[in-house]
């Protein structure tokens, strides 16, 4: 807990001083959705879509602006900001620029959303090809502010292969280097999240952009081309000091966050493959990290089907009061939300069905559903959950050929903080199939004021 | 400088000649044929195509099963022309490209080249 005198003192940066002031803050009336032509046959840019989300606005619902990147062939994936509650303290910085990650072409936009909130402008670009001169890198997803700083997870080398590594940038957007000083035996990357109090990063495995990039072949599994570990940091030395093997509990663990209180040693991560949610955690007396798989998917069989099907449970996120987790399965077409009061001991609590392949609610406020639930962003108050339904172009075309008509979807569903709960907001839909240019796919979501997956606090 | 020319079946049987030592995506391109494309570097399929006659040679591709390469595909950012070929471009040739892998798995022959078994034999 932050005590009030901190709170007092610290008022003049990003972000907010606590998780609870987060809570409190005001609710979001635009959100930036990353929207893609890769892989459509549209032959467009990808874009940052800005989305009224004020009920009432007379445009509410709609995508009110489009800032279309300056070439074709990007695939914009991940998002991340130039600041977060991680500078709260720091008057010079402000929670100005979104950076768009170009998980094809390694270029990384920097995105002005502070002059004109409702029309970003493009700031800069960092240069996909400087970057593989530089660090070596290739393949971007995860951003994090470091204080006045950024690092970013990329999943390759230069020529795509494994394990990639981490990109220091500065706040004026410059490469530094690499900021992992090992990588020491870790064979893939993918997402990270850090809890400075406890000194701790934890960074989990998908594949190398040479494997993912062209699309799914589920027998490479077979031969370690997917990852199935969660890999402890010693955050300050940056490098890894602990490996936790999952094993076929763990297939293609991938996005990982810890609980928003500082001072937690609690974190979850799903595990995509496996369709599970791991937790790991560390106990008081015991340097050591653990882990428990806690949520387990059971695979559908299906007619006709040679090999059941996973949900694929590709994202997950923590409330900002730490008190529920939300997960996607992606190919079964199910939200979820768990009461995670006990960290060991989750409880379903809400479930809510759009698209996917089990065929359970092929439309959805008179939108057809092609994909299913796999990016979401929830409100800092617990209450409005935004769920977008495309994965990776390539994985989609796998999966859901249709979505190349159809195009994505973005739907709300309403979460009850106190009892538990989901349901569909029947008001609100964005249908990605009806885009100027034709049907674009959406993917990861942002609120201008940070939102429950941007923000840590020191 | 080698020249090969290049027929675009689907782009109304347009040909280009264009230099067998650079890839199909920049010599294309170059001569106003709208192809899509992502990475660059052969690792990513974005751009692939399907050679309908013809032989390119593709060695540094890294992206393609060997059932997309028995099916015709060539990724253009990193493959050049080895003969006159015609090309069917763009994500109406991708009929044989993605393939749901629970409905439809590769055998072990079909893999991959760096991870395939050598034969369709068993």
């Amino acid at each position: 807990m932050v005590d009030v005198a901190e709170t007092e003192m610290t008022c003049c940066g990003p972000g907010y001083a606590s998780p609870r002031d987060a809570i409190a803050a005001p609710i979001e009336k635009l959100l930036y959705t990353v929207a893609l032509y890769t892989g459509t046959g549209i032959q467009k840019p990808d874009y940052l879509a800005t989305i009224d989300a004020d009920p009432d606005s007379p445009t509410y619902s709609q995508v009110i602006h489009r800032l279309e990147m300056p070439g074709i062939g990007d695939e914009l994936h991940h998002t991340g900001w130039n600041a977060c509650s991680s500078c709260h303290d720091d008057a010079s910085m402000s929670r100005k620029y979104l950076l768009l990650p170009g998980v094809r072409s390694n270029n990384i936009y920097v995105v002005d959303t502070a002059t004109d909130p409702r029309a970003p402008s493009l700031h800069k670009i960092i240069d996909g090809d400087e970057i593989k001169e530089k660090a070596n890198l290739s393949g971007p997803h995860t951003i994090h502010c470091l204080g006045s700083e950024i690092i970013i997870s990329f999943l390759g080398d230069a020529k795509g292969e494994a394990p990639g590594g981490y990109l220091h940038v500065n706040e004026d957007f410059e490469i530094v280097g690499r900021w992992d000083n090992s990588m020491g035996d870790i064979p893939y990357g993918y997402d990270f999240w850090y809890q400075p109090r406890h000194n701790v990063m934890i960074s989990s495995e998908w594949a190398a952009p040479n494997t993912f990039l062209p699309g799914f072949d589920l027998e490479e599994v077979g031969h370690l081309k997917y990852g199935r570990r969660l890999h402890v940091w010693d955050f300050e030395r940056r490098e890894p000091v602990q490996t936790m093997y999952l094993g076929e509990d763990g297939l293609m663990p991938l996005e990982v966050k810890f609980l928003h209180n500082p001072d937690s040693t609690h974190g979850f991560c799903c595990a995509a493959l496996s369709s599970n949610v791991i937790h790991f955690w560390k106990d008081e007396d015991d340097p050591e990290w653990k882990w428990e798989k806690t949520v387990d998917v059971a695979n559908e069989l299906l007619p006709d089907w040679p090999i059941p099907l996973p949900g694929v449970m590709s994202a997950l996120l923590v409330s900002m009061d730490d008190r529920y987790l939300y997960v996607n399965n992606w190919l079964h077409g199910d939200m979820r939300q768990y009461d995670i009061t006990d960290p060991h001991n989750p409880v379903l609590t809400g479930q809510v069905w759009m698209g996917g392949l089990l065929g359970k609610a092929p439309v959805v406020n008179g939108a057809e559903v092609a994909g299913g639930p796999q990016m979401f962003q929830l409100s800092l108050d617990g209450k409005r959950l935004y769920v977008t339904t495309s994965l990776l172009s390539t994985w989609d075309n796998q999966f859901y050929p249709e979505i190349r008509t159809k195009g994505g979807v973005m739907v709300m569903i309403d979460c009850d903080v106190e009892n538990g709960g989901m349901a569909i907001n029947e008001d609100f839909i964005v249908d990605f199939g009806q885009e100027p240019n034709g049907p674009s796919r959406c993917h990861e979501t942002r609120y201008p004021g940070g939102d429950c997956t941007s923000d840590i606090w020191l | 400088m080698d020249t090969w020319t290049v027929t675009v079946a689907n782009q109304g049987g347009a040909t280009f000649d264009v230099d067998a030592s650079r890839p199909l995506l920049e010599t294309l391109r170059e001569q106003g044929v709208d192809l899509p494309y992502g990475c660059r570097y052969g690792g990513c399929i974005t751009c692939a195509a399907k050679v309908t006659s013809g032989k390119v040679d593709q060695s540094e591709q890294v992206a393609l099963n060997n059932r997309q390469l028995k099916n015709g595909y060539a990724v253009l950012c990193v493959a050049r022309p080895v003969s006159d070929c015609i090309l069917e471009v763009g994500v109406e040739s991708h009929d044989e490209l993605y393939r749901n892998p629970f409905l439809d798995p590769l055998e072990p022959h079909e893999l991959k080249p760096d991870i395939a078994t050598t034969t369709g034999e068993h």
